[in-house]
């Protein structure tokens, strides 16, 4: 059983790291920065309850929060670059994000053993969770309330007027910049809200491998983050979700009778599903309730 | 150890030359940009893959090594007219999302087929010959024969390309696809057929530059191409995405840049300021060295 | 139709169990993993190559002796953790609670390592703490320590500590005419950065070598001390990087007698070529344990020529010779690394034998606790080159080793410190 709570967390939070460039697709930008938000809530989150201590639930909204705080800052300066430039941007800040942890050593004594980050040896220890005695399923359901307050919020956003203006950044800046929508309000607060899903979902990893290094972090990480989405589609939440069951499910652990060819067929199979469903795979609205109730505002 | 002046421009020498390498990836980058106005995340592990195929099929055939720097390229090319046809000729040219994610797809399969076949162990890559054992002294200054030899061969390509773009009627229409999609169309001119010259044109430059950056460390592994992919990127960005100069001389400056941080600041913060380094570029200058004015999106 | 379904699923369970139960007598189960997947891919399939040739060997004699007398044979399930810590978790999560595995042997990167320990139970016996129960023992993942992160984890990996420490004896012994040091690492790879500043720098001072420009502060020769002095002493690269003008040059210009390039194969032939391109070399020059393998012959067997490497594998008895050729018969090669798989399925044998295991996979739970106890227990272990000793607190090896150097493109053997 812990096995599939381990592919469980797993998938947890790879959703959430998905959601994240999910909510920045839908303004039309493709963000490689989600993993760099990503690192800084798994080692700020593990900093806080290791070297300080602090509970875990304050530990991840302090992390999510100065992941946040950094994609506000990334937001600005995101909004001059556009498109292909702007997947180049974002790869050079995760990667810089990755090299100043690779470079951080912050170790504290604790009960007579260092413990914290430690440069290219990593940050080992993050046990909080089995510390406190919380069984695997506590973990999972921990994980998995987040996972579905954010699936929620996400698709209860698509379902209002905020959502719409999201969207309509995405399909063209221009007409929606001419229809009076405040573009920098716009995708910066896109920017921080994916940096704060993303800066959650890294503080989770953290407490789950219990252990973290900059090789966690790498490009890899990132083009993962933004595939689910576009391989999902972005007609509505779901299609994020479907593709990490998909990949973090069926792929890499469902496909382990492969063996040595099981790594083949991941390149294989985004060519594939890109040729075949350009759009994602899952590419209907869901509840498309404009065609049940009569819209007055039109 | 104290920094001479001597030392910090010996680094920006051998910086400079080592540039060229990410000067020819940044070449194909922004040539296919050019061309498509998308980028192909596959082009250098299609180059890496051409150095290995080179490197194969000498190998197995028991050819003179020379060879390998001639099947390596052509292998290449191959390759890309591969990569194209799986990752750009179905996809609607409007979805760039679509073809970015399929290179990128592209990029994982050749990786992994690369370290299937292999094991991951690093190979022995023939050097450049004579090249190879050259090294002129100018004072205190040292130069690498096979780092000089790969320079010029950078200069000489973009010399070509630029002639080919310019002055052939191939050229023409490249460009004319590149800048008015539809109306070249409209005008006769078969644009999957140009796309696939384009692609073959830089896998053939990327064979070569990944065979030189093979045999200019002497040894090929896979972990080679994700770092040229991001210096590779990073030079066409600074030299303005469809820049073919600023491409060329983007690629010897982060050389340079790379080589004198890591000769001041160290090896573990190297690549910080080269990342800085592209910001400043895209917040200042987004449009890069040369690039146009026109906003690509 | 639910009481349909209830009896379906009851006639699988019965069958299941049939099924296992058939399986008691005849057939123990462990577990490998490791890279199979990714630039670090040789590890796995090395690794896994000297396991199935072991555990082969194993039944090809009989088997495994169980409780009651019985014997049943060996088998093994390889997985691919790629080298990435999610998925090395995922299958220890997988092997302790899906499968019957006793023990299991692994993984090979010690970054996974590092952050699949984490998930054992630290401390046998705290019901406090909910981390898995299952024993493991380590063959290919290096890295300074990490076995006490669980008293379930155990390794059979290379003292590294020891080997340069005899190391640098033997050279201050027999080259009085070498006297100072330089060196450089991969500093974005955790075993060659952490080894290199952690234990062969530190050996090296300790043994009255003295760093080129002047003693390092901080650094006494005690493991570890002032390591991060060391590294900014160094001159360093990344572990893929291409080019090495600029260390190469420090090197040469330190004009050190002996040169320590501690790194994996790779760097290691792309930094020794331009070193030697330079006309750089030195009088004598020490490698990090895991470049004395088949990779580093094949890729600058030239340049590399005296390097000189502890290594704790080395076919210079039968049965290494042996395990060798099964290596390489399996699509494998052994080195310091995987040549430990072989030992460690022979560890297991003798462990299954000595606690008394039954098979039953109804008490899979208590025999792997047996099993642990077994493994902690050891004292000593026949190892392919001699006698290994266990540090039994700590659940780590102290395993007898040669230098070794390159000649000639072979890795010959230069020394052996025990004679």
């Amino acid at each position: 059983m812990e096995y599939y709570f381990g592919i469980l967390q797993n998938i947890g939070f790879h959703t959430l790291l998905g959601l994240s460039a999910y909510l920045l697709l839908l303004t039309g930008q493709l963000s490689m920065a989600q993993v760099g938000f990503f690192a800084i809530g798994a080692y700020a989150s593990g900093i806080l309850t290791v070297i300080y201590g602090i509970n875990i639930f304050l530990a991840l909204g302090v992390g999510a929060l100065i992941a946040s705080f950094f994609a506000f800052l990334v937001g600005f300066p995101a909004l001059r670059i556009k498109g292909l430039m702007l997947v180049i941007a974002t790869i050079a800040f995760s990667e810089i994000v990755r090299l100043y942890f690779f470079n951080l050593r912050w170790l504290v004594e604790k009960n007579g053993v260092e413990v914290g980050p430690d440069g290219a040896q990593g940050f080992r220890e993050i046990r909080y969770f089995a510390a406190n005695g919380w069984e695997p399923y506590h973990i999972v359901s921990f994980i998995w309330i987040v996972v579905i307050l954010v699936l929620f919020a996400l698709w209860w956003l698509d379902r209002v007027k905020a959502g719409s203006v999201l969207r309509a950044v995405g399909e063209d800046e221009l007409a929606a910049q001419s229809s009076g929508i405040n573009l920098t309000v716009v995708k910066v607060s896109a920017m921080t809200g994916g940096g704060f899903i993303a800066g959650i979902a890294g503080g989770l990893y953290a407490h789950s491998t219990t252990y973290v290094d900059h090789n966690s972090f790498t490009i890899l990480l990132a083009t993962f983050a933004v595939a689910y989405p576009i391989l999902g589609g972005l007609k509505n939440v779901f299609g994020t979700l479907f593709a990490v069951i998909f990949i973090q499910g069926i792929l890499i652990e469902g496909l382990r009778f492969l063996g040595d060819y099981r790594n083949l067929l991941f390149g294989l199979l985004i060519i594939l599903v890109m040729n075949f469903y350009p759009k994602g795979l899952i590419n209907i609205p869901l509840f498309n309730w404009s065609k049940l109730v009569k819209r007055r505002d039109i | 150890m104290s920094v001479g002046f001597i030392d910090i421009l010996q680094s920006l020498i051998d910086g400079i030359l080592f540039g060229s390498i990410y000067a020819l990836i940044g070449l194909g980058f922004t040539l296919i940009f050019g061309a498509m106005e998308k980028l192909n995340m596959a082009y250098a592990a299609s180059s890496i893959g051409g150095a290995y195929v080179g490197l194969g099929l000498a190998t197995l055939f028991s050819l003179p090594l020379f060879l390998v720097f001639l099947i390596g390229p052509v292998a290449a090319g191959l390759i890309s007219i591969l990569v194209y046809l799986v990752s750009f000729r179905l996809i609607p040219s409007t979805n760039h999302l679509g073809s970015l994610m399929a290179s990128i797809g592209a990029l994982f399969f050749i990786d992994e087929v690369i370290i299937h076949e292999t094991q991951g162990s690093p190979l022995t890559f023939p050097e450049l010959g004579i090249f190879a054992e050259a090294y002129f002294m100018f004072g205190d200054l040292g130069f690498r024969g096979d780092l000089i030899f790969i320079m010029i061969f950078g200069l000489i390509s973009m010399g070509v390309i630029i002639y080919l773009l310019y002055y052939t009627r191939l050229g023409l229409a490249t460009r004319a696809v590149s800048q008015q999609n539809v109306a070249a169309r409209l005008c006769g001119i078969p644009i999957h057929t140009i796309n696939i010259s384009t692609f073959v044109l830089a896998g053939i430059l990327g064979g070569f530059a990944g065979c030189m950056a093979a045999a200019s460390v002497g040894v090929i592994s896979p972990l080679l191409t994700i770092p040229i992919t991001i210096k590779g990127l990073i030079a066409a960005v600074i030299g303005g995405l469809g820049s073919i100069r600023g491409a060329i001389i983007a690629g010897l400056m982060i050389g340079g840049v790379e080589n004198f941080f890591l000769l001041v600041r160290g090896v573990n913060e190297r690549d910080i300021y080269v990342f800085l380094l592209l910001f400043v570029f895209l917040v200042l200058r987004p449009n890069g060295l040369f690039g146009n004015e026109i906003n690509r999106d | 139709m639910i009481s349909k379904i209830k009896s379906l699923k009851l006639a699988a369970l019965a069958f299941a169990t049939v099924i296992a139960g058939g399986a008691v007598a005849d057939t123990i189960k462990i577990a490998g993993w490791g890279a199979k997947s990714g630039p670090l891919r040789s590890f796995g399939v090395n690794s896994e190559a000297i396991i199935k040739a072991a555990i082969d060997r194993v039944n090809e004699n009989g088997g495994v002796k169980l409780a009651d007398g019985s014997m049943a044979k060996m088998s093994y399930d390889y997985y691919d953790s790629a080298c990435n810590a999610e998925q090395g978790i995922a299958i220890a999560r997988k092997v302790a609670s899906e499968t019957n595995a006793l023990i299991g042997i692994g993984p090979t990167c010690s970054g996974v390592a590092a952050a699949s320990f984490g998930v054992f139970q630290k401390k046998v016996g705290d019901s406090s703490d909910t981390g898995l129960q299952m024993p493991l023992l380590t063959d290919t993942a290096v890295r300074n320590g990490l076995a006490k992160i669980s008293q379930w984890t155990f390794r059979n990996t290379p003292n590294e500590p020891d080997m340069y420490d005899k190391l640098f004896a033997w050279i201050a012994k027999t080259n009085p005419e070498i006297k100072t040091i330089y060196g450089g690492t991969e500093t974005n790879q955790g075993h060659s950065a952490g080894t290199y500043s952690k234990v062969i720098v530190q050996a090296a001072v300790r043994h009255g070598f003295e760093w080129v420009n002047g003693p390092i502060d901080e650094v006494s020769g005690k493991i570890g001390s002032g390591f991060k002095n060391v590294l900014s002493s160094s001159s360093n690269w990344l572990m893929e990087d291409t080019n090495f003008s600029v260390q190469a040059r420090a090197f040469k210009k330190s004009g050190a007698d002996l040169f320590i390039v501690s790194s994996h194969p790779f760097t290691t032939c792309g930094f020794l070529k331009e070193l030697s391109r330079m006309k750089g070399m030195p009088k004598m020059m020490v490698g990090l344990t895991s470049s004395s393998s088949a990779e580093v012959m094949k890729g600058c067997p030239k340049q590399a020529e005296g390097m000189i490497i502890p290594t704790s594998f080395a076919p210079i008895t039968a049965a290494a010779k042996e395990v060798a050729a099964l290596a390489a018969a399996n699509g494998g090669s052994a080195d310091l690394h995987s040549a430990a798989a072989w030992e460690n399925v022979m560890i297991i044998k003798d462990v299954i034998e000595a606690v008394g295991i039954t098979g039953d996979p109804s008490k899979v739970k208590e025999e792997r606790a047996k099993m642990r106890d077994g493994l902690e227990a050891l004292e000593t272990t026949e190892g392919l080159i001699g006698k290994v000793t266990r540090v039994q607190d700590e659940g780590e090896a102290l395993k007898p080793f040669v230098f070794v150097h390159a000649k000639n493109g072979n890795w010959e053997v230069l020394h052996d410190p025990r004679k």
